[in-house]
């Protein structure tokens, strides 16, 4: 055969290898705290999560930031390890300690080989049971954050998410600011304030510990009852608490424009209030973003990128969280192309709606979504993980195991019914972080909403300037 | 806890393709891994930024397979893909489920060897703006977005190919014609100049015939010419410094220093060192710059490997408001040359090998990174065995050798200090990145 012979010829594929997602045992503790065990064979390095089913997205306004300030600050010492000692004995252990809050849960992960999991998880356990919340520190926690509010003005791509949050969400809902709080409530978190909170969040009820790897000769569950058994056992009150309220700001079409004198690209985000995570329709909705904006050769990235070279990528999709999260499309286009770009992208949202999509389009997102799967749970940090949003979200147990097949039943109709009820050209918000003088004028005349100009200062934090926002 | 051996043959066909195979079926999973030996570093002056423009290019089809299908076909089969270009190489990888192992490898064989044929003046103008693009949105609208690039500016004299960014310069960009894609494919895009990885769930037989298949008859180029020699004098020979007017609320420090090459004991010494120094909460600088003085709001301190002439090693403090950058900058400074002074405790280097056990045992979970890891051993060092051989390496570093090692690199004669101020007023963007890798996606 010759070499042009050989190549003419596309190779099919072979049989495809049988893929369940990992089973997981699941026990009940005594004071209701859950434990997920999957066994990973093969896999000597162990993850171990403890999630709560309890986020920023919780906390009471005036306090917003203090969850997430709460999980960063805990490793900054506890009654028997003070200040660094806690992460000086993880790391004597090879383990990575780590806490972080989200949206929708506090969670405190560590990762170790199977032989010591033992000892990883007593100071999994003292780190999220007896943080002491030094005042030094959590001082110097909440400048940083102040500091870095600070920074986000100044970088594009931060800066424009904010503000997109503040244009789609009403002020009374979490959504509308950072996570990570804002210069008003963050300059409120005391210890006190963070004591409350992680008191709050420490109930068994709203908690699992999932563990993943190769856990031949370990039983979790007694790992579990004998370094966790006492969680929280003091308060053993509450509920799971409804969702937050994620009521829309928009009633039309807005266009916000932040000015950035000399901008060189235009970042921009354009949506609208989205999804919750447990919406009956999730398995349709995401073979539509990735139609859209999901997929390399998504509609939005064909058009974009590879015919107009408007940017250097561009997506799409919805974030989905306890409460309805952002639809967004994303991008950051060169400044000249803004609106062209803002056109080409309202085009493909009101095309998505308006007209089916292919058959070839809907087995290009249907078989990457089925067929990358298995590919995204090859470690058991990723199964681990994936089981603890089935937690947070409060979703059946084989909702990860019957996914391929949800998404293998997905029809065009579906489809084009998920974009026609979930994207909405009425109420979209378009903010752009770019150069108002160079872009203004043509953003004005393409009439595309109400068109507002923001002029922000720069915050300076230099040296001889005063310390605006800090300290 | 020891890493699990990664077992591996190593063969080169008749045309000089170097293949690696090593088999695995705890996952579903293959890892295809191409390691071209081509990178900034053999771009000329006035050719800047090609290896990577060329590496989109490499997405916009061949004989056999239309524009952007590569990633269609990729995508469909349930795989991921992506291009990387750096100073010393370019890579192009597909992680797929394990039965379509044959696609990925006929996907690449025939850009191999028909890229030529699908090359148009309207691809490649196309890229060319969605390069200048990822230049923009990566280092020109980006807040100290430029400081790897002046960094590289310091430490390697103007003839040096590592002077230069990856993504190279817009005039250059520009200046990019189809004749010059058509010489680059022509130069290194050949089976002699190539590193063929694939790790997974594979029949090591039956892959080993496929490649033989698709790419054995591509014609190898025998006339590479060998780069101009990069040696470099091991230090810089004096400080060099710069203060850089910048969009920026808080000033931030940057520290760039020549390292020794990749492969080299020093080297592995000082990634040991980078693990004490910045390496997380317990680390040296985070506790006393963040932690106890809290006059940084952020350190770092990491190496770039790099094998011709010199490796980079690299760091940065944002200063806090209020704070004197003299006393942030000679803070830093200190602790870096506390290490070349005195040696670290026996608790701080068993930390540091417990923790690097657990990140080399993390990162090989991964056949994706397993096989990048055989490539770039195989193609930098000869040695692909080194992904068996690095975890002890790290463990074999003692006291004196950081202490060694830290003396003769972090020393004040071989330090860059960029310094980033606020600008007064707002202007036009400075350039540049955060990495030194770019990408096609």
């Amino acid at each position: 055969m010759t070499l042009e012979e050989i190549l003419a010829e596309r190779p099919s594929q072979g049989q495809p290898r049988a893929y369940r997602f990992p089973a997981f045992q699941r026990t009940v503790l005594a004071s209701g705290l859950q434990v997920l065990a999957v066994h990973v064979p093969g896999r000597p390095l162990v993850s171990a999560n403890l999630v709560f089913r309890r986020g920023a997205g919780d906390e009471p306004r005036d306090v917003a930031g203090a969850t997430v300030l709460a999980a960063r600050a805990m490793t900054e010492g506890t009654e028997r390890y003070p200040g660094v000692e806690l992460i000086e004995a993880a790391e004597r252990l090879g383990a990575t300690l780590h806490a972080e809050a989200t949206w929708d849960a506090f969670m405190a992960a560590v990762e170790v080989a199977a032989s010591r999991l033992e000892a990883a998880l007593e100071l999994l356990a003292e780190l999220v049971e007896r943080p002491t919340f030094p005042e030094p520190d959590v001082a110097r926690l909440r400048d940083e954050r102040l500091n870095d509010l600070m920074q986000v003005k100044a970088d594009p791509r931060r800066r424009v998410e904010q503000a997109f949050a503040a244009a789609i969400y009403a002020s009374d809902s979490p959504y509308s600011r950072p996570a990570g709080g804002d210069e008003e409530s963050v300059a409120r978190l005391s210890p006190a304030v963070l004591r409350t909170i992680h008191g709050s969040i420490l109930e068994p009820h709203l908690a699992a510990l999932i563990v993943g790897g190769d856990l031949a000769g370990l039983s979790v569950p007694e790992l579990a009852e004998h370094v966790l058994g006492s969680l929280g056992a003091a308060t053993r009150s509450a509920a799971t608490t409804p969702p937050p309220s994620a009521a829309s700001a928009l009633t039309r079409p807005i266009v916000r424009l932040y000015h950035r004198p000399g901008s060189v690209q235009t970042e921009l985000r354009i949506g609208h209030v989205g999804l919750a995570r447990r919406v009956p329709d999730f398995h349709a909705v995401g073979v539509m973003a990735a139609i859209l904006g999901g997929l390399f050769n998504s509609r939005l990235q064909m058009n974009l990128r590879e015919e107009k070279g408007y940017t250097y990528g561009v997506g799409a999709g919805f974030d989905m969280r306890r409460a309805a999260g952002p639809f967004a499309v994303r991008t950051a286009v060169q400044t000249a192309s803004t609106v062209p770009a803002i056109l080409e992208t309202l085009s493909e949202l009101r095309r998505i709606r308006e007209t089916a999509v292919t058959e070839t389009e809907l087995a290009a997102a249907r078989d990457f979504l089925v067929g990358v799967f298995p590919l995204r749970f090859e470690t058991p940090g990723a199964v681990v993980g994936a089981l603890g949003g089935l937690f947070v979200h409060e979703l059946p147990d084989d909702e990860l195991a019957r996914y391929r097949d949800a998404i293998e039943a997905v029809t065009i109709a579906d489809v084009q019914a998920a974009a026609r009820d979930h994207i909405d050209l009425d109420r979209m918000a378009i903010v752009a972080v770019g150069d108002a003088d160079a872009v203004g004028g043509e953003l004005e005349s393409a009439g595309l909403g109400e068109l507002e100009v923001i002029v922000e200062e720069t915050p300076v934090g230099a040296p001889d300037e005063s310390d605006e926002g800090s300290e | 806890m020891t890493a699990p051996t990664v077992a591996f043959t190593d063969e080169r066909l008749a045309n000089g393709l170097r293949l690696i195979v090593s088999e695995d079926h705890l996952a579903p999973v293959v890892a295809v891994n191409i390691w071209y030996n081509v990178g900034s570093r053999h771009e000329v002056p006035g050719k800047t930024g090609f290896a990577h423009l060329f590496e989109h290019v490499m997405f916009q089809g061949s004989r056999h397979v239309a524009k952007t299908e590569h990633m269609a076909l990729v995508q469909a089969a349930g795989g991921t893909m992506n291009g990387t270009t750096s100073l010393d190489r370019t890579t192009y990888f597909e992680t797929m489920p394990s039965h379509q192992l044959e696609l990925a490898l006929w996907l690449e064989a025939d850009r191999m060897a028909t890229l030529l044929d699908a090359l148009n003046q309207d691809n490649l103008d196309n890229q060319r703006d969605v390069v200048k693009n990822e230049k923009r949105s990566s280092y020109d609208n980006r807040p100290y977005g430029d400081w790897f690039h002046k960094l590289q500016e310091h430490l390697f004299p103007p003839e040096h190919p590592y002077h230069h960014p990856t993504i190279g310069s817009m005039a250059d960009l520009d200046a990019a014609s189809l004749e010059d894609v058509a010489a680059f494919f022509r130069t290194y895009y050949t089976p002699n100049n190539a590193v063929l990885s694939i790790v997974g769930d594979v029949d090591p037989a039956q892959a080993r015939g496929w490649v033989k298949h698709y790419f054995g008859a591509i014609p190898a180029n025998p006339a590479i010419s060998p780069l101009a020699d990069m040696s470099l004098p091991s230090g810089m020979g004096a400080e060099s410094r710069e203060v850089v007017q910048d969009r920026v609320p808080l000033p931030r420090h940057f520290f760039g220093f020549r390292a020794p090459r990749l492969g080299d004991p020093r080297f592995d010494a000082l990634e040991v060192a980078a693990q004490i120094l910045a390496g997380g909460k317990g680390s040296r600088l985070y506790r006393r710059l963040v932690r106890d003085e809290k006059i940084a709001q952020d350190v770092a301190f990491f190496l770039v490997g790099l094998v011709g002439g010199a490796s980079i090693a690299a760091g940065q403090a944002t200063v806090r408001p209020g704070v004197d950058l003299a006393l942030v900058e000679h803070a830093y400074e200190e602790e870096l040359e506390r290490l070349g002074r005195e040696p670290v405790t026996d608790d701080e280097l068993a930390r540091a090998h417990s923790l690097m056990e657990t990140y080399e045992l993390e990162a090989l979970q991964r056949v994706d990174e397993r096989a990048d890891r055989l490539s770039t051993y195989a193609a930098l060092l000869d040695d692909p065995d080194l992904i068996n051989r690095q975890l002890g390496r790290y463990l074999a570093v003692g006291k004196a050798e950081i202490q060694a090692a830290a003396a003769e690199a972090l020393r004040p004669e071989n330090r860059v200090v960029l310094t980033y101020m606020p600008a007064a007023e707002a202007g036009t963007d400075t350039t540049s990145g955060t990495t030194d890798e770019e990408t096609a996606a």
